[in-house]
């Protein structure tokens, strides 16, 4: 690949960015750093897309210290992923946060690339889990003539089914035990800025089947 | 429920008329004109300007307010007649401010202008009354202007008056302003029956009692120039014939413009400003249309001006009488103007045995409410940038006219607005970073030729080899000016080893 334009100048500018993002934040609040680097209590979880267009802070308009989160491709929750338990746990024991939100959002290209028959390589293995939430449903979608609704479609069915996911992990259903936590499903949509809510708040183990329920 | 809503109007409409006479009459007496212009502009305040005003609370009619304009203009025209014409004028120049949707004007006037406008109004009608409260109506016609005509100025007029002070007037204006004071009090307030009495109506019946009483008395007798003095009207006609006819003859004087002009203006920007406190409190909180208002305004004043008429506004005080007595659509307001008519008509010589020492009473309580003390506390805690417009409009309005006092407080004003932009505009911080000096500016949303000094002495400022990062992130425009600042400066940064940050900005 050729370079985009000249390398050393395309690195300098976040640096330099963020010396802005410094003195920016201490106009307003010169003691903004100092209050941060006392310690971090945030009331969110947000298990979102790696994708570059959909920052957790910026769409949400909230200020660093308030959301935990965590990113991977097409935003999924899986059991045996050892980095997202890890942060799930961390996040709902030790940081004490009430919602946990999965946030999709529309034109994913993770999706994209379940929903078709091309092999991309390693990925392939972790979009296996976005096929499958294809196979369940493959009535309701293979009826869904136009292909960009059908990704629509799919994308908020991933959501729906990584929250029933973190419904059926033990470290949510421990949580449930001791106090409220809400699980959220949400779409954000690249074109408009705006997220839709999916309304699919889990609360505790009554929506998820019997077998998934642990005794605690 | 109809027939409900009717007498609750009823009712609000006598209650309005009780406050409004008093002040009809009141005003013209401070005005120096016949008393009879006051009553008829409450007549067509109600009649006219309601009817094609959206407003149901605000009642018009002559303003306490425009005393201060109405004795001035008179003295410098030195005819009534051709006041009347710059009334007819002035609702002319309403007619088409409504016509060209100028009814948000008065958003435009910074509200220290506003409130300094109120108070020296104030204190003018403070100043010219208390002559009055004494019996001494010798100068009614005393203009605004600090000297006047006859040699003597406000203050030697006030040692003046104590030559021919009426003991009976003394003693009305005494009862009057106690009367006047102790209804300000909770207890007078929450009474069962004091509470349902306006307080002026209390002032009027107690000096036409205190009037009777004294008659018999010859220290005490309070002779007929300092009694209200309206014209016996027999029929309509006769009305007619009394009514001071607008004198066309000077349409071609600048004068006549320039007084017909700052009336307009003048009352438009009461009427806005107490529509704004009316709609604050209407209990359902229904907004007026601004531009509709003043096209009734000038129908009234048009109207006003013919029939011999003070200007009219609309008037806070007479309007929250209106919805504290229940007023449930403009019927009220109609019926108010209906029996100022009638009382003209068939009770001049019950009218006649009011004390001007009542009145003007009652017109010193207002001017002393627009001219509070706390108002002035209030504004002077409000910092330097709120008091010094408020106390220039005051002090030149005292020493020269209205129309000069809103131009120097909106100088002040302006001034003020120019020094905070030429300070405050830019937000820098600067930092060390690495060893590096680092300096952070933030363009304001519009970067306008003020901001070029400041801009060009915070760059001088700028030490060699350090970082500057420019954000434009806020900023929505900027003059050419700023940006030839900006230009020059980055033009010989590379030698001197800037290195200069865009963020969101392009030369």
């Amino acid at each position: 690949m050729e370079p985009k334009k000249d390398m050393e100048a395309m690195y300098r500018r976040l640096l330099d960015g963020n010396k802005h993002f410094s003195m920016n934040k201490k106009i307003n609040d010169p003691e903004y750093f100092k209050k941060l680097s006392l310690g971090q209590r945030p009331d969110y979880l947000w298990i979102g897309c790696s994708d570059s267009r959909v920052p957790a802070n910026e769409v949400t308009s909230t200020e660093s210290g308030e959301i935990f989160v965590h990113r991977n491709i097409a935003n999924l929750v899986v059991h045996t992923d050892v980095n997202l338990m890890s942060v799930l746990e961390y996040a709902l024991v030790y940081l004490g946060v009430s919602h946990v939100i999965v946030c999709g959002h529309y034109g994913c290209g993770g999706v994209r690339a379940a929903m078709s028959n091309v092999m991309y390589g390693h990925v392939d293995n972790w979009l296996r889990n976005i096929k499958d939430v294809y196979q369940k449903n493959q009535t309701e979608l293979n009826a869904i003539k136009d292909e960009d609704k059908r990704a629509d479609r799919l994308t908020e069915l991933n959501v729906i089914e990584q929250v029933k996911n973190l419904a059926k992990s033990a470290i949510v259903q421990n949580e449930w035990k001791k106090r409220p936590v809400h699980l959220h499903g949400w779409v954000y949509g690249i074109n408009s800025g705006l997220i839709t809510d999916l309304s699919v708040i889990h609360d505790g183990t009554e929506d998820i089947d019997p077998i998934y329920r642990f005794q605690i | 429920m109809q027939l409900q809503k009717t007498q609750s109007d009823l009712k609000a409409g006598v209650v309005v008329f009780l406050v409004a006479l008093p002040l009809c009459l009141g005003i013209s007496l401070a005005c120096g004109i016949p008393l009879l212009s006051g009553i008829i502009s409450g007549i067509i305040g109600g009649l006219i300007v309601t009817t094609i005003s959206n407003s149901v609370y605000s009642v018009s009619g002559p303003a306490a307010g425009l005393t201060a304009i109405v004795i001035s203009s008179i003295t410098q025209l030195g005819s009534v007649e051709t006041f009347m014409f710059c009334v007819f004028l002035a609702g002319l120049f309403q007619l088409a401010m409504g016509l060209l949707k100028l009814g948000n004007i008065s958003t435009y006037v910074p509200n220290a202008v506003i409130k300094g406008m109120l108070s020296g109004i104030g204190i003018i009608l403070i100043i010219k009354q208390v002559p009055h409260m004494v019996g001494y109506d010798a100068d009614p016609e005393g203009d605004l202007y600090f000297t006047q005509s006859d040699g003597q100025n406000s203050i030697t007029e006030l040692t003046n008056m104590m030559n021919y002070i009426s003991p009976g007037a003394m003693c009305v204006a005494a009862v009057s302003l106690l009367i006047l004071v102790l209804s300000e009090q909770n207890f007078y307030k929450n009474d069962r029956w004091f509470g349902l009495i306006p307080a002026p109506v209390l002032v009027v019946v107690m000096g036409i009692l205190l009037n009777i009483s004294f008659q018999s008395s010859t220290f005490f007798a309070i002779s007929k120039e300092h009694l209200v003095n309206l014209p016996v009207i027999g029929s309509f006609e006769e009305l007619v014939t009394t009514m001071i006819k607008p004198n066309f003859s000077l349409w071609n004087n600048s004068q006549v413009w320039l007084i017909s002009g700052t009336i307009a203006m003048v009352a438009s920007l009461e009427t806005l400003l107490s529509l704004e406190a009316i709609e604050k409190l209407d209990p359902d909180r229904r907004p007026t249309n601004a531009n509709r208002e003043l096209l009734a305004q000038g129908a009234g004043n048009i109207l006003c001006g013919l029939a011999g008429g003070l200007p009219v506004t609309s008037v806070i005080v007479r309007s929250s009488a209106n919805i504290h007595a229940g007023a449930k659509t403009k019927l009220a307001i109609v019926v108010h103007s209906i029996l100022l008519l009638l009382s003209i008509l068939f009770i001049p010589g019950f009218l006649g045995l009011i004390p001007n020492a009542s009145l003007a009473v009652i017109l010193t309580y207002t001017g002393y409410k627009l001219a509070k003390y706390q108002l002035f506390k209030e504004q002077y805690r409000a910092g330097w940038d709120q008091f010094i417009p408020f106390i220039i409009t005051i002090i030149v309005m005292l020493r020269t006219d209205m129309l000069k006092g809103v131009g120097a407080g909106l100088i002040a004003s302006v001034i003020f607005i120019i020094r905070f932009n030429l300070k405050n505009t830019f937000e820098t911080v600067e930092d060390e970073i690495e060893g590096r000096k680092t300096y952070l500016i933030k363009l304001p949303q519009h970067a306008t030729f003020f901001s070029k000094g400041f801009i060009t002495q915070y760059l001088s400022k700028i030490e060699d080899n350090s970082t500057i990062i420019i954000d434009g992130s806020i900023n929505k425009s900027t003059d050419k000016d700023v940006k030839e600042v900006l230009l020059d400066f980055n033009q010989n940064s590379l030698q001197r080893n800037i290195h200069i940050h865009l963020v969101k900005f392009k030369f």
